[in-house]
């Protein structure tokens, strides 16, 4: 079987995930994002914590920022690169957030970037953590101003820009497995997928 | 990935060695640098005397414009070092030739600035009469290099971290060595004081820019200058500066420090006093910069075990680096209380700024065996990412205590009441520094290797 590279990027609550496990299933490949990081914390010997606290966040100024220790923000992101790579070049993988289609730009990989209108999100927001909409607005502010530094202070490209992806799609055209069905057939006409 | 894995297993005895004397080299590099110029300056005859105060009086701006080389510096060392890490050559050179935009504009604008209003600054920050000359003949040349000076470091660090660290050395060693050897031919043997000093700092700068800026534009490399090779990227500058504001602010506090020790000393003993301080300064940085050097070897160890949870290896490395910095420093109090005459006098020969010196320095160290201590905590606790601990530590030892007594004391002891503020502002910041180690070593008893690390409270 050829080997299979997804890297999926996403807005908050465009329903990314659920496409990349739908993919996942359908294809019957591994989706990595949370477990992605304790793989990457067990391999260096770093505890997982440090890890979560710095995932796909880049604080563009902190007081950390005075002083450089070792275990940098920059240190983590080369750690979990090279385990991002070790997977990839392992098999069949599909990945969700953390820059990896930069991580893996020498590689043949489909990237994609998940996208919805803003009132769709909300609602999906509001249903999956129980808030109310303007606190899901919030939210969903936050989280991406925090994806999009982290992902363009590495890898000095610009987040959720159509050229930094090979395939954009919302989400809430074709729903989440529609959306799944769509990237499958993407992948057939590339001869990535048989 | 080979460095993280010896880091959690090799004796911390040997890896301390390993990652400490690269660091101890290039600070006593650097203050050695500092130590050669100020003896040489020191001892032109007849004013000697007057333009070692000349000197001290700069130190504020000197001060300023290493804060302005760290504003675009650390910013970009930090995005280097990640690119490096991807292996992305094309974006790094991009960002090499933002260094060298940024650094020209950045560079060129302190100068412009400081030379238009040179004198009224250095009055401002202490120059009298006599010393201003001096003052003024040393900063001219030097704001002049001032581009080449930050460039010169700049690209020393982007050596290193492109993976050639021996040949960034070799290059710090160089402009120590020929400084050395160009002082004295500028300033005794061409006859231009304390002006040869600077030409003589500018002259090795230069050549050792020049020689790394060949090596940067060699294609053989990977890293190296691409074409155009001036580029200016807004998102690159903005991303480089936010980065570096937080060393350009700690730099600055520095620099506002030096300023209230050379106005108050100015104003209660003249530029006898300012010229003490500027002898003493150079003494203790020698020591100082050592315990520095100590701890860039701390950092990756104690991090790195920290994250890995062998506490147990994160205490013996403290503590063994508590131990040597301890040793420097107490050498420092020794050198400081028993043999001021023979450390002053390789800096002047004129016997009341040495009698001033040692008086001086007899009070300003006389606490200074445990502040090796105090650094190693600062900068430990910064390993652990209890940043806002070790920026209250260091703060506390250098600013917080140390300028309201600078100000206040002199009131009642004169020019006294400036050296004893040291001592007085150090004994404040070891009972910070116990009451925190200890608090933190209470809490690292509960914990067994591979425990989770919660109970210790993150930020403190």
């Amino acid at each position: 079987m050829k080997k299979i590279i997804i890297n999926i990027g996403r807005q908050f609550g465009s329903g990314g995930k659920s496409v990349a496990n739908a993919l996942g299933e359908r294809l019957g490949i591994t989706v990595y994002d949370q477990e992605l990081i304790s793989r990457a914390a067990e391999k260096s010997g770093i505890s997982p914590e440090l890890f979560s606290h710095s995932d796909e966040k880049k604080r563009s100024f902190n007081l950390s920022s005075i002083f450089d220790g070792m275990l940098n923000d920059g240190e983590l992101f080369r750690i979990q690169s090279e385990t991002i790579k070790d997977i990839a070049s392992s098999g069949s993988a599909i990945f969700v957030g953390r820059a990896s289609n930069y991580v893996l730009r020498d590689m043949d990989c489909l990237d994609v970037f998940i996208h919805a209108p803003q009132e769709v999100r909300v609602k999906r927001v509001m249903e999956r953590q129980g808030i109310s909409a303007d606190e899901a607005a919030s939210l969903m502010e936050k989280k991406d101003t925090s994806r999009a530094e982290y992902y363009n202070f590495f890898t000095f490209g610009h987040w959720g820009k159509a050229s930094d992806y090979d395939l954009c799609i919302d989400s809430s055209i074709l729903g989440v497995e529609g959306t799944a069905d769509f990237i499958i057939d993407f992948c057939r006409r590339t001869g990535m997928v048989e | 990935m080979a460095a993280p894995t010896i880091l959690g297993t090799e004796k911390i005895g040997k890896l301390l060695k390993m990652y400490a004397v690269p660091g101890i080299i290039a600070q006593t590099a650097a203050s050695l640098y500092n130590m050669v110029d100020s003896i040489f300056i020191g001892h032109i005859p007849e004013v000697g005397s007057y333009a070692i105060s000349g000197l001290a009086v700069t130190f504020p701006l000197m001060n300023l414009s290493v804060a302005l080389g760290t504003l675009v510096g650390v910013g970009s060392m930090t995005m280097m070092s990640v690119l490096l890490g991807q292996k992305n050559y094309e974006q790094a050179g991009k960002l090499l030739s933002n260094v060298l935009s940024l650094n020209i504009i950045i560079g060129g604008i302190f100068t412009l600035f400081t030379l238009t209003f040179l004198d009224p600054i250095l009055r401002f920050f202490g120059a009298s009469d006599n010393t201003l000359p001096f003052a003024r003949d040393y900063m001219i040349i030097i704001l002049l290099g001032n581009i080449i000076t930050h460039l010169y470091f700049g690209f020393n660090g982007v050596i290193r971290a492109a993976g050639n660290p021996k040949l960034a050395m070799g290059l710090t060693l160089f402009t120590v060595i020929s400084n050395a050897i160009l002082d004295p031919v500028f300033i005794y043997v061409l006859g231009m004081g304390i002006k040869g000093a600077a030409i003589a700092t500018v002259l090795c700068q230069t050549m050792a820019l020049s020689y790394s800026f060949r090596y940067l534009s060699d294609k053989k490399n990977l890293l190296h200058f691409p074409r155009p090779i001036f580029q200016l990227n807004s998102r690159i500058a903005k991303q480089s500066m936010t980065v570096g504001l937080g060393p350009f602010l700690m730099n600055s506090a520095s620099c506002i420090v030096a300023l209230f020790i050379n106005q108050q000393l100015g104003r209660y003993g003249g530029d006898l006093a300012i010229g003490s301080y500027g002898i003493i300064n150079r003494i203790t940085f020698m020591f100082i910069m050592i315990v520095m050097g100590l701890t860039q070897g701390l950092q990756p160890i104690a991090g790195y075990n920290f994250g890995a949870r062998q506490y147990s290896r994160v205490r013996e490395v403290f503590i063994l680096t508590t131990k040597w910095a301890t040793l420097v420093t107490t050498l420092a109090f020794v050198v400081s209380e028993f043999l001021p005459g023979p450390a002053v006098s390789l800096f002047t020969n004129d016997p009341e700024l040495t009698e001033n010196a040692i008086h001086g320095i007899r009070y300003m160290n006389m606490l200074i065996a445990p502040v090796g201590f105090c650094i190693v905590v600062g900068n430990f606790f910064q390993c652990l990412g209890m940043v806002k601990t070790s920026i209250f530590l260091s703060l506390s030892r250098q600013l917080i205590f140390l300028v309201p007594m600078i100000y206040l004391l002199p009131l009642w002891l004169g020019q006294d009441g400036v050296w004893v503020s040291f001592p007085i502002s150090d004994a404040v910041s070891v009972l910070f520094c116990l009451f925190f180690i200890i608090r933190l070593f209470r809490k690292f008893k509960k914990l067994n290797d591979g425990d989770d690390p919660s109970i210790l409270g993150g930020a403190l």
